[in-house]
């Protein structure tokens, strides 16, 4: 099964749409991206380990669970992948989540950057 | 207004929180299904709610599911709020009991706009319900004093009999009537009768215990039910309320006007189950014998007491007439 994102015409973070959504309140936004901060490593290590585990019930469950905090910030490409691992897991494809898995990173690894780089900016 | 999120996404959950709170919402924010639940089954509990989908302990469908198996409770307007998205997750959301789903990331004024649904929808509920209420007690209360009529008043005495043979506790029946009633008619008019009447119901309602019951038997007639009322206190209770219509002058539009009732009372612990208007009929002979002493004054009924029926007692001659 294909595990490539398709949606690399968006961009890796939809700031606009996410200032929109918090009508452009700044400290809202402080709070939702500390939220993720502390929230989105975990998740992410406790889906490593359900996949390592072949447990594809928490692994659908915790792609939705991503893709639901990732769309909330407008980190769109990010919770495409998590929304193609989420689909692939509840479909049983277990031999596809490690490549799924892998995208997931990959887009995380775009997204975690942008964050950092604006909340530094306006800590300042 | 009072409303609940229910959200295991912590971001999900602050990022709704503000958005409502800036909307003049006052938010409850929970976790899981099951916290939902026990918020939304409250009596005072928030009648809007935001469900995500996929939650712990209890999913937003399973939430749905729970609170619409609840009778006689107010409406709860719910939302399902989900990035689950298929026609078939749709139907199946609304067949749980949601009234609206929306798709995350959600649209703030989407959002805003169908909560204001949501709101519509429950002042609707609102007015609907204050609408029967007030049905409701117009069929079970006297337009004039506002007390229970006689066909409310009779069943509760009938559920009250029953209960207190249950219990094996004791019930009073008093029943009054204000003395040379049509001579207030016949003297100042009607207008001036009904003002009689509206007083001395809200005399009697303000001698008797919160769990007593005070109704409207006929003209001036007034039926009051003592419910666990002990025999031994019952003549002193009944005294105090007859007095209560003659401790001092009612005030008119034609001026003040002194009254008396006459009281009949049935006081019992023991009365088997015996039918409401054998009961009435005993306090009824109680009150003429009141009238009949000179008015102004109580006069107390014994009951007969009957036991339950029963057959065991007769089975011997039952059984020598069948030979």
């Amino acid at each position: 099964m294909n595990t490539k994102v398709d949606s690399l015409s968006e961009p890796v973070w939809n700031l606009a749409e996410l200032l929109e959504r918090v009508d452009n309140d700044q400290e809202l936004l402080r709070d939702l991206l500390n939220i993720f901060k502390d929230d989105f490593p975990l998740t992410m290590r406790s889906l490593e380990l359900a996949i390592a585990a072949g447990d594809l019930k928490n692994s659908a469950r915790l792609g939705h669970t991503l893709k639901g905090m990732l769309s909330s910030l407008g980190g769109v490409r990010t919770a495409a992948a998590a929304a193609r691992l989420e689909v692939l897991a509840s479909a049983g494809e277990t031999a596809s989540l490690k490549g799924a898995l892998d995208a997931l990173k990959c887009e995380a690894a775009s997204l975690l950057p942008e964050l950092e780089a604006y909340m530094a900016e306006v800590r300042h | 207004m009072k409303i609940l999120i229910a959200d295991d996404d912590a971001l999900s959950r602050r990022l709704l929180e503000k958005t409502l709170e800036r909307a003049g919402y006052e938010v409850t924010a929970v976790e899981n299904g099951k916290q939902a639940l026990e918020h939304l089954c409250k009596l005072e509990g928030p009648r809007l709610a935001l469900l995500d989908w996929v939650m712990p302990e209890v999913d937003g469908p399973g939430v749905c599911r729970a609170v619409r198996k609840r009778s006689e409770q107010t409406y709860v307007y719910m939302v399902l709020l989900t990035s689950k998205g298929t026609k078939e997750e749709t139907v199946l959301g609304l067949e749980s009991g949601a009234d609206d789903y929306l798709i995350k990331p959600f649209d703030t004024e989407e959002l805003r706009a169908r909560l204001r649904v949501g709101e519509r929808i429950l002042l609707l509920e609102d007015r609907l319900v204050e609408a029967r209420e007030n049905m409701r007690f117009r069929a079970t209360h006297d337009p004039l004093t506002s007390l229970l009529n006689r066909g409310a008043i009779m069943d509760l005495l009938a559920r009250e009999l029953h209960r207190s043979h249950r219990e094996k506790k004791s019930t009073t029946i008093l029943l009054g009537d204000v003395d040379h009633f049509k001579r207030v008619n016949d003297t100042y008019g009607h207008i001036v009768g009904d003002q009689v009447l509206i007083e001395i119901a809200n005399r009697l309602l303000g001698t008797v215990r919160s769990y007593d019951f005070v109704g409207r038997y006929g003209g001036e007639e007034f039926l009051v039910v003592l419910n666990s009322c002990d025999p031994a206190f019952a003549p002193a209770r009944a005294e105090a309320i007859r007095k209560s219509v003659s401790n001092r002058t009612i005030q008119t539009a034609k001026g003040a006007l002194d009254l008396t009732m006459s009281l009949g009372a049935l006081l019992s612990s023991d009365w088997g189950l015996r039918p409401v208007e054998e009961l009435l009929h005993e306090v009824d002979t109680a009150l003429y014998k009141a009238k009949a002493s000179g008015r102004d004054c109580l006069r107390i009924a014994q009951p007969i007491t009957k036991p339950e029926l029963t057959i065991a007692p007769l089975l011997p001659q039952l059984l020598r007439l069948r030979r």
